[in-house]
């Protein structure tokens, strides 16, 4: 449905601002890789700008960090609506190797709403490439979507409430709920 | 013995004040000093030695003797020797004379101990916070070992703001950064300009600050730190996990077999061709010439592709472990290396006379940025920065690791210290690279690629490791540890002194050079950062706040 929204909002060349908020470079220059000869996006319309306020687009790098957070934020309020947002490589979408580190909050949808994840360290251009023209509804996904359904019979559930102690021994009083 | 003749230079007028040496082979000196001297022997070493600043590291020693220690680092080119010269501090008054107004180049890594470790240098001239965030809470060292790695202070204030000098009289703030179209990483400079001309700047960086080193020293275990420290930085990350293997290797006394050494330099040479043809790129683009941008990132993809077909990853190679590497070099690589090389060796020449013969790069690039020689031994500034004001230093031939012993190359220098020089520099060096790679096919030996190390390695020893990256020497300082990990490891990246040297090269010059003058010096801000913030002004760097870089991105 994203995608289909995608087309009709984003119908012209998109506009991409790339915010790095404290990755290590690697997906920067594969960013910057994507925009040269062998992988060339301008001929999907895409062009690197460098101002958020012109753009449709961001691509965050790296994790989110606590001296870059209101930063990060700042930019992707200046940009106009609609507007989208890609994690590029590990860091972006899931904190990478530093998670949990004191300095570093987590994965940077944890300060902003994040719409499509890219993820290698670093991504392949070619994946970037394919991530923005899945999302643009440029090409078809090529993994099916998995649906998962509750199952239909009931599961039996652990009741530790009705557990007693009996003559050194532990034995559910009401059998019947387990 | 080279390290013997310089310890007794140092003898000679500091013999009383020596408390312990150790000399554990030619070319490393350790020297355990009273704190007292500690500035005058640094000025010794510095002035009247001759050496060059390399780093100062602060040690949380008081698990294991009950103190604090402060290692400053200095290298000795002629004798090729590094060493350290380290001071014991008590526990409960971690003070110290700083050696910043004797070694101007000192003062970044004087505050970085100060922030992360609470050991105050006394009289540094610049006393800012640089590397923590502004909202961190005064008091609170995360490299202390009672600090847990994934402790979140409850004070941390999100609102507060970095203090700013106030700017020069007469005198416009510019803010530059922190998300800029010209740089790739976040860093924010807040230039002072009067009309055109830049008169002054103040920079607040370490935006960065990941907390690589506390991680190390905490979670990680030796053979991991290496996957950990190619991520320091997506560019030169070989360079970061060659040299913190061989710090571990040097202080465990472990020798890595010859094929390893002969892999390791052909990988670092093959990241420095890929790191000069992006760095060559991104300048070009800066200078608004992007047919060579385009030119030479189409030459430089065939290198990342050779680095996938060798080690599986386009940048972050997972190439070492202690005692070798990982990936092994086989026949039918090698005939790749060399028709991958051939190809671009053709392509680098017709590219290297189209820079060099191009008029409107000269008219652009040639006077701006000056970095003179005595800049460059006071702010310790290194790599092409230094060869292209005639310095020439070069790790690789310096403090020889790896098997660049074994091969013939030379330092390209040049005597111009602008930007134009810069590029010069690094064009001609993707040829002394290509030459390396190929002698290392040649004389490579057969034989095995990793050591099977079955002892652990011995606790509370020192390494220290010097790497020629692209962008200048990368140093690493590992204090070997129990559990399987170093007690502490300590990165100092190429860009860390180099961005020193930004406020003097940009100082009265053009606004519309200051993007390239940065961009000369290819900062790699997530290197020097590893876990903080910085700013510059007129000569002095300082560290910035939330609240400055969210004003400055309204602005912009």
């Amino acid at each position: 449905m994203l995608s289909k929204l995608c087309q009709r909002a984003f119908k012209k060349s998109i506009w991409v601002y790339h915010a790095n908020s404290g990755g290590c470079n690697g997906c920067d220059i594969e960013v910057l890789n994507v925009l040269t000869p062998y992988y060339d996006v301008e001929r999907f319309g895409i062009k690197l700008v460098g101002s958020p306020r012109h753009a449709d687009v961001m691509l965050c790098q790296g994790p989110a960090l606590r001296s870059t957070a209101k930063a990060l934020e700042r930019a992707y309020q200046a940009m106009p609506a609609p507007k989208l947002v890609f994690a590029i490589g590990s860091c972006a979408c899931g904190g990478g190797i530093w998670y949990d580190s004191y300095s570093v909050i987590g994965p940077v949808d944890k300060v902003i709403p994040v719409d499509f994840y890219v993820p290698g360290c670093p991504p392949r251009p070619e994946a970037i490439v394919y991530g923005v023209a899945v999302a643009l509804g440029l090409v078809d996904k090529k993994v099916a979507p998995v649906k998962l359904k509750q199952l239909e019979f009931p599961i039996a559930r652990y009741h530790p409430e009705d557990l007693e102690c009996k003559d050194d021994m532990v034995v559910y009083t009401k059998l019947d709920r387990i | 013995m080279p390290a013997r003749n310089v310890l007794n230079q140092i003898k000679e007028r500091f013999e009383p004040s020596i408390l312990r040496v150790d000399v554990p082979s030619d070319n490393r000196l350790f020297l355990y000093v009273t704190p007292g001297v500690v500035r005058d022997i640094c000025n010794h070493v510095f002035r009247d030695l001759d050496a060059r600043y390399v780093v100062s590291i602060g040690i949380d020693d008081r698990p294991y003797s009950g103190q604090f220690t402060v290692a400053h680092n200095f290298g000795f080119e002629r004798e090729k020797v590094l060493s350290s010269i380290l001071v014991n501090l008590p526990a409960d008054d971690p003070v110290i004379d700083s050696i910043s107004p004797a070694v101007p180049a000192a003062n970044w890594a004087e505050r970085e101990f100060r922030d992360l470790l609470g050991i105050e240098p006394v009289g540094c001239p610049s006393m800012k916070r640089l590397v923590l965030p502004d909202g961190w809470p005064e008091g609170v060292h995360p490299l202390r070992k009672d600090f847990s790695w994934d402790l979140k202070p409850a004070k941390f204030d999100e609102n507060k703001v970095f203090a700013f000098d106030d700017p020069p009289e007469g005198c416009v703030v510019v803010p530059f950064g922190p998300f800029h179209p010209t740089l790739d990483e976040p860093a924010h400079f807040r230039l002072y300009v009067e009309g055109e001309i830049v008169r002054g700047c103040e920079y607040r960086g370490f935006m960065v600050h990941r907390g690589i080193e506390k991680l190390a020293d905490t979670v990680l275990t030796y053979n991991e730190i290496p996957m950990m420290a190619e991520r320091i930085c997506g560019i030169c990350g070989c360079v970061h996990s060659v040299a913190y293997a061989q710090a571990v290797e040097q202080a465990a006394a472990i020798e890595p077999p010859a094929r390893a050494r002969f892999i390791r330099t052909i990988m670092l040479e093959l990241e420095r061709l890929h790191s000069h043809l992006l760095w060559v790129g991104l300048a070009n683009h800066i200078l608004g010439f992007d047919t060579l941008f385009m030119q030479s990132f189409r030459m430089r993809e065939p290198i990342m592709w050779l680095c996938e077909r060798i080690t599986g990853n386009r940048k972050t190679y997972g190439l070492c472990v202690i005692g070798g590497v990982r990936w092994d070099i086989t026949p039918e690589i090698k005939d790749d290396i060399n028709r991958i090389l051939d190809q671009l060796e053709k392509e680098w020449i017709a590219a290297a006379k189209a820079v060099q013969g191009d008029r409107n790069l000269q008219k652009r690039t040639k006077g701006v940025g000056i970095a003179d020689a005595a800049l460059v031994k006071d702010l310790g500034l290194i790599g092409p920065i230094a060869r292209a004001s005639g310095v020439p230093q070069d790790c690789r031939r310096d403090f020889p690791y790896a098997a660049y012993d074994q091969v013939d190359f030379q330092v390209i220098t040049q005597a111009g210290c602008d930007v134009w020089s810069r590029v010069l520099v690094r064009v001609l060096e993707v040829f002394e690279s290509i030459r390396i790679i190929r002698q290392c096919l040649e004389k490579m030996p057969a034989g095995p690629i990793q050591l099977q190390l079955d002892d652990e390695l011995p606790p509370g020893r020192i390494g220290l490791s010097s790497i020629e990256a692209p962008r200048g020497e990368a140093h690493h300082f590992v204090v070997t540890g129990e559990e399987n990990r170093p007690r502490r490891w300590r990165v100092r990246a190429p860009t860390y002194q180099n961005l020193q040297g930004i406020p003097a090269m940009i100082k009265d010059q053009q606004l519309a050079d200051m993007t390239i003058s940065l961009g000369s010096i290819d900062p790699c801000f997530s290197c020097t950062d590893r876990l903080e913030i910085l700013d510059i002004k007129s000569g002095d760097v300082r560290v910035y706040s939330q609240q400055e870089i969210v004003n400055m991105t309204r602005r912009v």
